[in-house]
């Protein structure tokens, strides 16, 4: 198995690390380190590649209603919030969110539910170990259009990536009347079944109302971090400093500042 | 041969004791060459998965505009088209002027032929000489005095690499639903066009299936991403028209 070089190159490998203590790295760095390097930036590269497969992947099971399939793509300690359903705890949870909700496995005769994937910003952890994506989905089904918004994470077990938080705010949902004559309210937890093991992250309102879902990566050219409105979420759009605006912005809202759900827009 | 033995277990344990002291990973074990020659591959895998992504975009932006020249171009010298019911042309030739039943040489006044690509799941063979692709492909249609369409269907590709240069070796895309642009899905579902009578096809469908109110599943070309099991057998709905169970 082993061979007359791998001593050898152990050696130069602490010999290496010594000069590095000592001068600047770039000028210091063996050709092991060289490639150690190189590995870890190929190995970036291809965890991009997998998260962004397996965020495609759900997508597709999503449009055949394959919730065992879809299932399978999370972890084991897994969360999962969509909309405004709240958060579900756990892979068998992500499992029975789906199947009661949305009735058994199987693509079924009249029904279209496709979740198309795209515009997905992946990032990767420096330690390899977890990976981030916003993308988005744009719904096209029987009941209309809709439009999600993920902010997900994923994390590599045993070297295989898998879904660990999957959050899926929604930004607008219509019907074929379009969101011009017909915006649907965002759901809440007891819209339907099955019941969520804890409330929203955050409560907010979809289209008309809008609510900035934050990133989780920087500006990519400032560098800037996002940081969250900590106003009320699910203001109307309209100019700021109109009436409209500022009156909007307690829509709804009560005292400890959240925003019920369970009412559709007023207006 | 116990002499031989002790020096092979002797030199075991010195190769352990050595990875102990400074961490090395086991990638260490291989010779600098070695190394450098498998991350040259992965490199190379990563390449031609970009390179297939753009080649499937590419069609998309040709195929939109009605530039059946320049579609047909980016098919391998033996490779075939299927759209939906439309049956199977095979090669360039062929390909190009089957296209011609989309309308003509560039489009023209109240064509639209929107064919979206996204959601692309490739899967690039090791040896770096094939590819497999699915992508979700939602459609915007019109033509001289009809009313626009919406749509929606699924591509599964293979890719060839000839001469270094990465070719579409198989276009099948499976429509799933069309719908007019005004009624929506609820109201309103048109069915695929089935093989041309003035254009006949090399071959007929490979698949028989309809697009909604059917909901075929187009079979995927990828193992599942986390179990590695294949996703056959995934539980759909029987066809009562085309008797598929």
């Amino acid at each position: 198995m082993t061979n007359i070089t791998h001593p050898r190159a152990s050696r130069a490998a602490v010999a290496a690390t010594l000069i590095t203590m000592a001068v600047p790295p770039v000028f210091a760095q063996s050709p092991a380190q060289r490639l150690d390097a190189l590995d870890a930036r190929i190995t970036r590269l291809e965890d991009l590649n997998q998260i962004e497969r397996l965020q495609r992947a759900y997508g597709y099971f999503v449009d055949k209603s394959q919730w065992k399939q879809l299932a399978e793509l999370f972890t084991d300690d897994a969360t999962l919030e969509i909309g405004g359903k709240g958060i579900f705890l756990g892979k068998p949870r992500v499992l029975e969110y789906m199947q009661t909700a949305f009735g058994p496995d199987g693509a079924k005769e009249g029904v279209l539910a496709n979740h198309m994937q795209f515009q997905s910003i992946p990032d990767i952890s420096a330690d390899g170990k977890k990976g981030w994506i916003r993308s988005r989905a744009y719904v096209m089904s029987l009941g209309g259009w809709g439009l999600p918004l993920y902010e997900n994470e994923y994390r590599k077990e045993n070297g295989i990536w898998k879904i660990s938080r999957l959050t899926g705010p929604f930004t607008l949902y219509t019907n074929w009347d379009g969101w011009g004559k017909n915006a649907l309210n965002n759901t809440w937890p007891d819209k339907f079944d099955p019941p969520p093991d804890l409330p929203p992250s955050t409560v907010y309102l979809t289209y008309p109302a809008y609510y900035i879902v934050p990133f989780h990566y920087p500006n990519p050219v400032t560098g800037k971090a996002f940081i969250p409105d900590k106003g009320p979420v699910g203001a109307y759009a309209a100019p700021p400093g109109t009436r409209v605006q500022v009156d909007s912005l307690k829509v709804g809202q009560l005292a400890d500042g959240t925003q019920p759900i369970a009412e559709p827009p007023k207006d | 041969m116990m002499r031989a033995g002790k020096v092979v277990v002797h030199l075991c344990c010195l190769a352990v004791v050595g990875s102990l002291l400074v961490t090395t990973p086991a990638h260490a074990q291989q010779s600098l060459e070695a190394r450098l020659a498998s991350y040259r591959e992965r490199v190379a895998r990563l390449e031609d998965q970009d390179a297939v992504e753009n080649l499937q975009a590419t069609f998309g932006f040709y195929f939109d505009k009605g530039l059946w020249n320049d579609a047909a171009d980016l098919f391998a010298r033996d490779g075939t088209f299927e759209y939906g019911q439309s049956g199977v042309y095979i090669g360039k030739d062929r390909i190009r002027r089957a296209m011609l039943l989309f309308g003509p040489q560039g489009l023209a006044q109240g064509y639209l032929n929107n064919h979206m690509m996204l959601q692309p799941v490739i899967v690039v063979a090791p040896d770096g000489k094939t590819a497999t692709g699915r992508w979700q492909g939602p459609l915007q249609l019109s033509e001289p005095g009809a009313n626009g369409i919406w749509g929606v269907g699924i591509y599964e590709n293979e890719y060839i690499k000839e001469g270094g240069v990465w070719k579409l070796a198989k276009l099948h895309f499976y429509p799933t639903a069309f719908t007019d642009y005004d009624k929506g899905w609820a109201k309103s579902l048109l069915p695929m066009k089935g093989q041309s009578a003035l254009f006949p096809p090399d071959k007929p469908p490979t698949v028989v299936y309809r697009s909604m109110p059917g909901n075929y599943i187009p079979p995927f070309s990828y193992k599942h991403p986390v179990t590695g099991k294949p996703l056959t057998d995934l539980p759909e709905a029987a066809d009562s028209v085309t008797g598929r169970k």
